[in-house]
């Protein structure tokens, strides 16, 4: 019997490397819920969690602990940042809740500012700096800047706890360790939902139960989950960074095709992420919000928003919207708050004038829509205005989607001007043949994202029936559909012009 | 106090021992997520790959360290000792031995290792005239017409064209296909053009293996395996040809800045003539397998050898 490969199984237990790969952090190899690595040392992490799923005290710190070693090994030495900020929201949480009048505002604006300007400073800093030079035609030079890896998000969540205890909503924690493990709770670290803290803080002592059928419906998500990332997304996105390369060398089609498939690409990543820490964290025993529900089905901009990214769109209604006044200071200043706050919701996309422009048009367009619906109000959505309007609503996004995933506003004005002036039936014959594997995914995709919630519903509740010991085998069924779609490579141009 | 606090405080204050979660349940849930990965590990150390019908079962993608994956997968390579040397066919340029009984992998046991024939470089002054096969993906059929004018020009033949549009390492690598047109066409010196569809990937350990049977394929017979013309940095497939293919054997055509043609990937008809005379310089001088490549009086002129086209996304080959 051949023993080499024997010998290589075993290998990488007796090589140095390993362990210190296994411990250490690195900036090629950081660590995400779609790393397999990530998912083994999961695996091995949830044995011991149920030697100590039932003492509390001892269940938080074993949380906290693994939730910090994960987000070192995300994001490394910006573990202290985050610890800090994770000491100082304690300290002025309690600062805040003590203090009134004046003083409690003062705390807020303080704690506030203090959370903000790290992401201010990582993210924005270099933004700020060009913008400058442009206008007033200064040489400042660049920040060599790192951006911290869920700053965005464990920023936000700082925010609405610092504000929700301003407001009386929740009193703040008595003990660091239970902010410190809303704050640093692993699966919502790096990449959301955005966990609010009256939702999460009451699950700390009074977990879900894990029976079989949350054990069921955990596995399912992440299945689920990396599918969605792993197998379309990235599938997707390997078309997308095609076209977006050069896009005006590629037909009207073919850019059409490019944003039909970023639109799915963003949304089967962003909310396979999702499920994926839905999962990680109701296999922990808890619960975290539903981030997405069906957005593309929508039939209209303010439902979109209501489905997409519910976690931050929530947000930023309740700590933007709301505290600018929201519709109570009459209309135009409706419309205003709103512009606002989606220009905000831009911004915080990413440091760059395309995610502004990106909000505005969504913020117009939730603004346009306001006024139509005062304008023609309608009760009834029956299925002939419904599914133009779901199909124009789609394509509104899919159009913004563009400035969004465009290198430049110039890449993406020829991406449109290809989409609009140079779009040809027989380009579309064209990408079939050359592409069908893609088109056929596009297909895929689209369905999956237009399928009816409740069918999904159902089918989820016919796999629920499957034996609990069955459920290893489809965990091995979908890795190995991962494994045998994530390597190949889309072809990068058109063959057939030779 | 409102009830959201009243509902925070009570838990935090008086915490419910959750004394029903079923701890085996838990192990069992770590077990269903480890388990799987582990024999996922184990398959991928495997030397042999399962299939299905023609569905070959992939592997686990193997560590990101590009450089230590590249030089523990590759063999050790088969060197021409001082006997091969001496046992070597004089001027054997045309004289390869090219029949089923001699060639292993004619006998379609190319999978089985084989010493590295005997082979005499020839030198620059040679002007042996080759019988010239070319094959590769769509860059190949842009370089076959410069190329024709260096054969015309130096007295080789170029006797075919295979031009698998959309083809990759694998297709090359796995099928059969260039041994049988080997076997029938039996030339002397092989031009290999191809990458240009695969730069971005990163399963470079499967595509390594493949590279490495492409390669094995090619022994016995001069060759010149010419890299793709980058339009953007590799993920690292250059360097996987590079350490398959033999020494001196392969041009890094990445270093080039070729004008391009519309598609912004291909080069352009220029782009085409200018890769060329790279090529002819490299072959004169530093390659391997050196042939005669004196640069050509007249460019363009026409093209009369047969070309054979194949359209990867209708046929594999493997």
């Amino acid at each position: 019997m051949d023993t080499n490969w024997i010998n290589q199984l075993f290998a990488p237990l007796h090589d140095p490397k390993t362990w210190a790969s296994a411990f250490g952090y690195s900036t090629k190899e950081p660590w995400f819920f779609t790393e397999f690595s990530f998912l083994a040392v999961f695996g091995i992490f949830l044995i011991f969690y149920a030697a100590l799923v039932q003492k509390n005290t001892w269940r938080k710190i074993y949380l906290i602990t693994f939730s910090l070693f994960f987000y070192y090994k995300s994001s490394g030495p910006f573990l202290g940042l985050f610890a800090l900020m994770i000491v100082s929201d304690y300290l002025f949480a309690l600062a805040i809740e003590k203090a009134a009048g004046v003083r409690k505002k003062a705390l807020l604006w303080l704690s506030l500012s203090y959370s903000l300007s790290f992401l201010l400073y990582f993210k924005y800093a270099n933004f700020f700096i060009h913008n400058c030079n442009e206008l007033f035609g200064t040489e400042f030079t660049d920040h060599d800047l790192f951006l911290p890896i869920g700053i965005s998000f464990y920023t936000f969540q700082s925010i609405s706890y610092l504000m929700d205890v301003y407001r009386s909503e929740i009193p703040a924690t008595r003990n660091v360790s239970d902010y410190a493990f809303y704050m640093t709770f692993f699966p919502h670290l790096v990449a959301g939902p955005i966990v609010r803290a009256k939702d999460f803080l009451p699950q700390i002592f009074t977990p879900q139960i894990i029976n079989a059928a949350l054990y069921k419906e955990s596995l399912f998500r992440i299945l689920i989950g990396l599918l969605k990332k792993l197998f379309i997304a990235d599938y997707l996105g390997k078309y997308v960074d095609i076209v977006h390369e050069l896009p005006a060398n590629f037909s009207g089609a073919e850019n059409l095709l490019g944003m039909y498939a970023y639109s799915f690409q963003i949304y089967f990543d962003f909310s396979g992420y999702s499920d994926i820490a839905i999962g990680i964290a109701l296999m922990l025993g808890y619960r975290l919000k539903e981030n997405f529900d069906n957005p593309y089905a929508s039939s209209n901009i303010t439902v979109f928003w209501r489905k997409w990214h519910i976690s931050l769109s929530s947000w930023l209604r309740d700590y933007i919207y709301i505290p600018l006044g929201g519709n109570r200071k009459g209309e135009f200043n409706t419309y205003l708050f709103l512009l606002i706050t989606m220009l905000v919701g831009g911004f915080w996309h990413g440091a760059d004038w395309r995610f502004v422009f990106w909000g505005l048009a969504h913020g117009l367009a939730l603004a346009f829509h306001k006024a139509w619906m005062q304008l023609f109000p309608s009760k009834s959505n029956p299925w002939y205005t419904r599914i133009p309007a779901t199909i124009l609503t789609f394509h509104f996004v899919g159009f913004c989607w563009i400035f969004f995933r465009a290198t430049s506003f110039g890449s993406a004005f020829a991406s449109i001007e290809q989409i609009a002036f140079h779009t040809q039936w027989k380009d579309f014959a064209g990408f079939w043949t050359s592409r069908q594997e893609m088109g056929i995914m596009i297909m895929i995709a689209a369905f999956i994202a237009f399928f009816p919630p409740n069918l999904k519903e159902r089918a989820f509740q016919k796999i629920q029936v499957l034996p609990t010991f069955t459920w290893i085998l489809w965990v091995l069924i979908a890795l190995q559909i991962i494994i045998q779609f994530k390597d190949d490579v889309v072809q990068p141009f058109i063959y057939f012009q030779f | 106090m409102t009830s959201a606090e009243k509902q925070v405080e009570g838990a935090m204050n008086h915490p419910t021992p959750n004394t029903s979660s079923s701890p085996w349940l838990i192990v069992w849930a770590g077990l269903s997520i480890f388990l799987p990965l582990l024999l996922l590990y184990i398959y991928s150390c495997s030397p042999q790959t399962l299939q299905i019908g023609n569905l070959e079962i992939k592997q686990i993608l193997g560590n990101q360290d590009i450089d230590a994956m590249l030089a523990a997968l590759d063999e050790p390579e088969a060197t021409p000792t001082a006997t091969a040397n001496a046992q070597a066919v004089p001027n054997s340029t045309n004289s390869l031995p090219l029949n089923d009984s001699s060639i292993p992998f004619l006998n379609n046991q190319y999978n089985k290792p084989f010493a590295l024939p005997a082979y005499e470089l020839p030198v620059f002054a040679d002007t042996t005239k080759h019988r010239i096969l070319l094959i590769g993906d769509s860059e190949s059929g842009g370089l076959r017409y410069p190329l024709n004018d260096y054969c015309l020009a130096n007295g080789h033949k170029l006797i075919l064209s295979l031009e698998w549009y959309s083809a990759t390492t694998f297709n090359f690598g796995r099928a059969d296909t260039i041994q049988k047109i080997i076997a029938k066409y039996k030339p002397t010196y092989i031009f290999l053009v191809f990458g240009l569809n695969e730069l971005y990937a990163r399963d470079l350990k499967a595509r390594k293996i493949a590279a490495n049977q492409l390669a094995k394929k090619l022994r016995g017979i001069p060759y010149a395996w010419i890299g793709p013309a980058n339009w953007d940095e590799d993920n690292g497939i250059n360097k996987v040809f590079q350490t398959s293919a033999d020494s001196a054997t392969y041009f890094l055509t990445k270093k080039l800045t070729l004008t391009r043609a519309g598609d912004g990937r291909h080069p352009d008809v220029k782009g085409y003539r200018v890769w060329m005379d790279s090529i002819a310089g490299w072959l004169q001088t530093s390659a391997r397998y050196k042939m005669a490549m004196k640069p050509p009086r007249k460019r363009g002129r026409p093209f009369r050898a047969p070309i054979i086209t194949i359209n990867a996304a209708k046929y594999r080959g493997y």
